[in-house]
């Protein structure tokens, strides 16, 4: 199988217990789950792309420490080191929503092209005026990740997409999935052998999965979609966008990647390093050599 | 609201919750004032009016003129004071020809700086999102 990019998911931070209702709808009192945060590193073709950002810790670190028990967080410097790359050699940068865990972390990224859906960004300001008895419509969102795509957009670094792109990168594309987890929300598609046909599909779907549960319920025999947990969208939207994601990879659902899936490093091959950050490798160009074995 | 910790006397939990609600404007005239500029320098579409901003502004301002500051709460006052100020500029400078940018930046670190020295004032809702694991 040809692949032109390497893949990697590199975990930044984690919860180490999450309450299983909170990723996929319904599943009240049936226990916690380990939640890691990551980001998905893409390399080839002269690009180093990411989908997501991560969160900047000093502003907030103590506060989600403390009040929320995220844990192990690590800079992007130090992340991307497991990889051999710097934040500087970043040059595309897919954000698939605004919450701050996702796009939390912009001004890491110095060099960097960002690309979000314009919806996401208006809409989101649209609940910015509302009153404050709306303010469960701006959860999770910091306005000062909103200020900073000012400058972003000033420098010519932020790209709004309205819909869908193709070949925003040769064999990647961005695919709209309004009123889901968000407003705006969009995925990742990655044709590794670049093909319009591909057989060799990875998608990146960011919180519009949670686990491998929303893509084919609790029994693999008989499949069902259930959507995660928390969305400001249409469980209906969410629903229909997976039945899109599913047959996005040709129904094999290992390779629609949920950067919150604690068992994605049992799926693929996966290192820990010394200083707890954890890489795990999908896919590896012709000739790159692996950063898990 | 936590106003168990470091000692907050009645007077100063009085300040607090009468200065919440003002915190909390100029906390969305920034957000706004922001996404305003941002959907401006995107070239986007949409548009943010200015005048209910502006009315949300002065709703801070002529409230935050009526309460009665502790000495516990004069370092929060301050930092809310000059937030104020500042995005008032950056409110001025928005209808004129002024870069709203520095001052708004400006504001919010001051409005951050206040939201760490008393308790009960968040500058993002971590409820309800991926994270919150309570």
């Amino acid at each position: 199988m040809q692949n032109n990019y390497s893949i990697w998911v590199t975990e930044f931070a984690n919860v180490p217990n999450y309450p299983l209702s909170g990723l996929i709808y319904g599943a009240h009192n049936q226990g916690h789950v380990r939640l890691p945060y990551c980001y998905v590193v893409i390399k080839g073709h002269g690009h180093i792309a990411m989908v997501d950002v991560g969160y900047n810790h000093k502003e907030y670190g103590q506060v989600l420490a403390g009040m929320y028990g995220v844990r192990d967080w690590h800079p992007p410097r130090e992340v991307l080191a497991e990889i051999g790359i710097t934040p500087e050699d970043v040059s595309r940068i897919f954000l698939t929503h605004a919450h701050f865990d996702h796009m939390g972390n912009i001004e890491d990224f110095p060099k960097a092209t960002f690309y979000i859906q314009e919806r996401e960004l208006s809409k989101w300001v649209w609940a910015m005026s509302l009153e404050r008895r709306f303010r469960w419509l701006m959860a999770g969102v910091d306005p000062a990740d909103i200020m900073r795509t000012v400058a972003l957009a000033r420098d010519k670094r932020l790209v709004c997409v309205d819909g869908d792109r193709e070949d925003v990168l040769p064999g990647i594309d961005i695919h709209a999935a309004p009123d889901t987890h968000t407003w705006g929300s969009m995925y990742v598609r990655l044709r590794n052998d670049l093909s319009p046909n591909s057989k060799n599909t990875w998608i990146f779907a960011g919180d519009l999965v949670y686990m491998q549960e929303n893509l084919r319920g609790y029994k693999p025999e008989d499949p069902e979609y259930i959507p995660i947990g928390f969305a400001s969208g249409s469980q209906v939207n969410l629903v229909m966008t997976t039945e899109e994601l599913v047959k996005g990879v040709d129904g094999d659902i290992s390779r629609v990647i949920a950067i919150h899936e604690d068992r994605l490093k049992d799926m693929f091959p996966s290192r820990l390093a010394s200083n707890g950050v954890r890489v795990t490798e999908l896919a590896l160009a012709d000739g790159e050599p692996s950063q898990v074995c | 609201m936590n106003l168990s910790s470091d000692h907050i006397d009645d007077q100063t939990a009085a300040y607090i919750l009468a200065t919440r609600t003002y915190f909390e404007d100029l906390k969305q005239v920034a957000a706004q004032l922001a996404g305003l500029l941002v959907l401006s320098a995107a070239g986007s579409k949409s548009t943010v009016p200015l005048q209910p901003i502006e009315e949300l502004y002065r709703n801070a301002a002529d409230g935050l003129k009526s309460v009665r500051v502790t000495n516990r709460a004069r370092r929060h006052h301050e930092s809310l004071q000059t937030a104020l100020a500042k995005l008032g500029d950056a409110l001025s400078s928005a209808k004129g020809t002024a870069d709203p940018l520095i001052p708004l930046e400006s504001a919010y670190a001051d409005l951050r700086s206040a939201s760490r020295a008393l308790p009960g004032f968040e500058m993002v809702s971590f409820d309800y999102c991926c994270c919150h694991a309570k």
